[in-house]
């Protein structure tokens, strides 16, 4: 450790410039921080290996997103008999994305099921993210009676798949009212046992117990420590959590399914299983275009989601706290 | 009335380890003192017991006789600088300084001000916009300075404080942390496990070790008057030299070696031929000190030099003599952690060490005989390793 100046400091610098130079710096530092294989003692022969095999990884991961998105171009006759990984004329991709948000077979709209799954998810996920943040924070934070019973109630929730609860679940629900409301669908989204899980995790490692003592120290109440001091270097934490809700909401199936009867309350993802009954009974309705169109517009968001929240993944929030 | 007062303070872990055992300690108001040991004496847990960290097992924390057992930490207005500083990482260095303020909705203007003076007293005016990434451990140090001074209290705890810095600004910080202690007057009790700090700081310094208040006293007291081997070993550095010893009509032997003990004879008296364990601080030993005279008064040691450390502004010789060891570091090389240590250097053992003049001419494998000025040696009992006087 060498003597830190305790001069006055430089002088501050345009702000974009800076941020631009924290860009570069931190790209090379991560240069320099890579480490070469042959210090693993990996030959260059493994990594390649390796390689090789995310590679494969990825493609058996994207090649149906590469089949919805290639398919979303043909016709219903095209999408049967030509090849499926190449396009085939006629271009028929706006058509079918303009076609997607008509009323079929009176089964309800499209548009109305993405609004739904919206709604769903967004309310969905905020819940379970704000009480996966509070409930993380206490058990990570708090000793009380039974904590650690509670606790482990809750994990136990995480090994139970609903499939094996549908039936009770929906006695339960018919008791209390909850069949075809959407209460129904955004209640139980809103308990995510491995957000809280997540959230005490991260709570753990990345918040020193000295921060929160000292904020007590310093006077602050309970909750102003979670809001002031807490919450904000959870962000992270946050951020993983309420993808990962949202994403389940969203890609929820099983869940209204059990709940609704009524067309106009189904997520994208139930309305799209009643299309692709009709298809099959059918065959003639022209709906398999629709299909394939509807799963592309739903995956969308969801990549979007992502890549907006990426950058939180981002560490190095706790910098300067505490020395080590 | 003190400012602070624990009264047989205890902690038990839920392992069943004991970390403070019936503490008793007073701080004056104003006063600074040291609580100091080796780590694991339960210093920490004491000052986390005070600020309200740690719940207590038995015992009493009394806030100008007012006991706040029960006062959770917020209201107990104490001020404390953590050893890692705790900084909060997201808020710049004017809202780490300002946060207890906002806390108890003192209005901005005044805050501001505050904020303001209590980083002009520290030297980081020109930081406040600042987060903690951006400042040098230096500046961490006194962010988490300023933040306990800004809020003017009466109680003012610090948990090794230092220990993040290096050696130089250590140094520097010291008479900083004094400096600032002067300034607002507040009784601080301060923990650090570096007797330096704990010499050089305290008003008063209370010496834990495995729980267990060993002495509280003025530096000087300690260091001149340990209470037991504990603080002889544990203060002063380097260590007081211990040897066991006997006490034979009048005279201390030592090995094949006699000392008479002038005035503490009669202190010694309840030992005559029992064994003691006699101590002599490395500076107390006086290289041609021993005049014909003191020889033949017998205030005078002879001993083999085996290595000669030269500092600069002093001169370290290692020496043997015939007589045992004693003491903690002793019973460890008896162990047998110094074993590898013992086969190789042998012939070169040594167990004892005075500091010397740097000019003197003092050279391995010398005899040499130091002049010992019998008021200055310490005498404790080898069962329960209490002084004797």
């Amino acid at each position: 450790m060498s003597a830190p100046p305790l001069s006055a400091p430089p002088p501050a610098r345009p702000r974009a410039q800076t941020r631009r130079e924290r860009r570069r710096r931190e790209r090379l530092e991560r240069q320099d921080a890579a480490i070469p294989v042959e210090l693993y003692g990996l030959r260059r022969g493994t990594l390649t290996a390796l390689t090789a095999c995310c590679v494969l990884f990825a493609v058996f991961i994207l090649a149906p997103v590469v089949w919805v998105i290639i398919n979303s171009t043909k016709t219903q006759a095209n999408i049967f008999e030509s090849f499926g990984f190449w396009f085939a004329a006629p271009f028929e991709f706006f058509h079918t994305f303009a076609n997607l948000f008509r009323d079929v077979d009176g089964d309800g709209t499209y548009s109305q099921w993405f609004l739904n799954t919206v709604l769903y998810s967004v309310s969905g996920g905020i819940g379970a993210t704000v009480l996966a943040a509070l409930g993380g924070y206490g058990f990570a934070r708090f000793e009380f009676r039974g904590s650690k019973v509670f606790f482990a109630v809750i994990i136990a929730g995480l090994l139970v798949p609903i499939t094996l609860i549908a039936v009770p679940l929906y006695l339960a629900y018919a008791k209390v009212h909850l069949i075809n409301s959407i209460w129904g669908m955004i209640l139980p989204s809103m308990v995510s046992p491995v957000g809280l899980y997540l959230m005490r995790t991260y709570v753990e490692l990345s918040i020193p117990r000295e921060l929160t003592d000292a904020a007590r120290i310093d006077g602050a109440s309970e909750p102003r420590i979670f809001f002031r001091i807490a919450l904000p270097l959870m962000v992270p934490g946050v951020m993983t959590v309420l993808l990962l809700s949202v994403a389940g909401t969203w890609n929820n199936y099983i869940l209204p399914l059990i709940i609704f009867s009524d067309n106009n309350l189904y997520p994208v993802t139930v309305g799209m299983g009643l299309w692709s009954q009709h298809a099959s009974n059918s065959g003639d309705a022209n709906l398999y275009p629709l299909i394939v169109m509807g799963g592309l517009v739903t995956i969308i968001p969801m990549i979007a989601l992502f890549a907006l929240l990426q950058r939180y993944w981002r560490g190095g929030l706790l910098l300067g706290s505490v020395a080590n | 009335m003190s400012a602070i007062s624990l009264g047989k303070l205890t902690k038990v872990y839920s392992t069943g380890v004991k970390a403070l055992d019936g503490l008793d300690l007073d701080v004056r108001d104003g006063e600074f003192v040291v609580l100091v040991g080796p780590s694991g004496c339960g210093k920490t847990t004491a000052l986390r017991m005070v600020a309200g960290l740690e719940t207590i097992t038995s015992g009493t924390v009394a806030f100008d006789g007012q006991v706040v057992n029960d006062v959770s930490p917020r209201h107990r207005d104490v001020a404390m600088v953590f050893q890692n500083y705790a900084l909060y990482p997201h808020l710049t260095v004017a809202e780490n300084i300002g946060f207890a303020l906002t806390n108890k909705k003192i209005p901005k203007r005044e805050r501001e001000q505050r904020v303001r003076s209590a980083a002009a007293a520290l030297g980081l005016s020109g930081l406040l916009n600042r987060r903690p990434a951006q400042l040098s451990g230096g500046q961490r140090q006194r962010v988490a300075m300023g933040r306990a001074i800004v809020r003017e209290p009466s109680v003012f705890l610090m948990d090794e404080p230092l220990s993040n810095l290096d050696a130089k600004l250590r140094v520097q910080m010291r008479s900083e942390v004094l400096r600032v202690h002067k300034a607002i007057g507040a009784a601080t009790l301060y923990v650090t496990h570096d007797q330096v700090e704990a010499m050089t700081m305290g008003d008063r310094v209370a010496v834990l070790h495995d729980g267990v208040l060993q002495q509280y006293a003025t530096p000087r007291e300690l260091y001149d008057r340990p209470a037991n081997l504990f603080v002889a070993e544990f203060i002063g550095s380097p260590e007081m030299n211990l040897y066991e010893a006997s006490v034979a009509g009048g005279e201390l032997v030592l090995g094949s070696q006699r000392l008479a003990l002038g005035p503490a004879e009669a202190v010694l008296a309840p030992y005559r031929g029992q064994k003691v364990i006699a101590g002599v601080r490395p500076e107390d030993l006086r290289l041609g000190g021993a005049g014909r005279a003191d020889q033949a008064a017998g205030a005078a040691l002879t001993a083999d030099v085996r290595v000669v450390e030269m500092l600069g502004s002093e001169k370290h010789a290692f020496f043997a003599i015939d007589a045992a060891a004693a003491g903690a570091s002793a019973l460890a090389a008896a162990a047998g952690e110094a074993e590898a240590d013992a086969g190789l250097l042998a012939e070169q053992a040594h167990n004892g060490m005075a500091r010397l003049d740097p000019r003197s001419a003092v050279r391995p494998g010398q005899r040499v005989t130091f002049g010992v000025d019998p008021r200055r040696l310490h005498f404790f009992d080898p069962g329960t390793g209490l002084a004797i006087r």
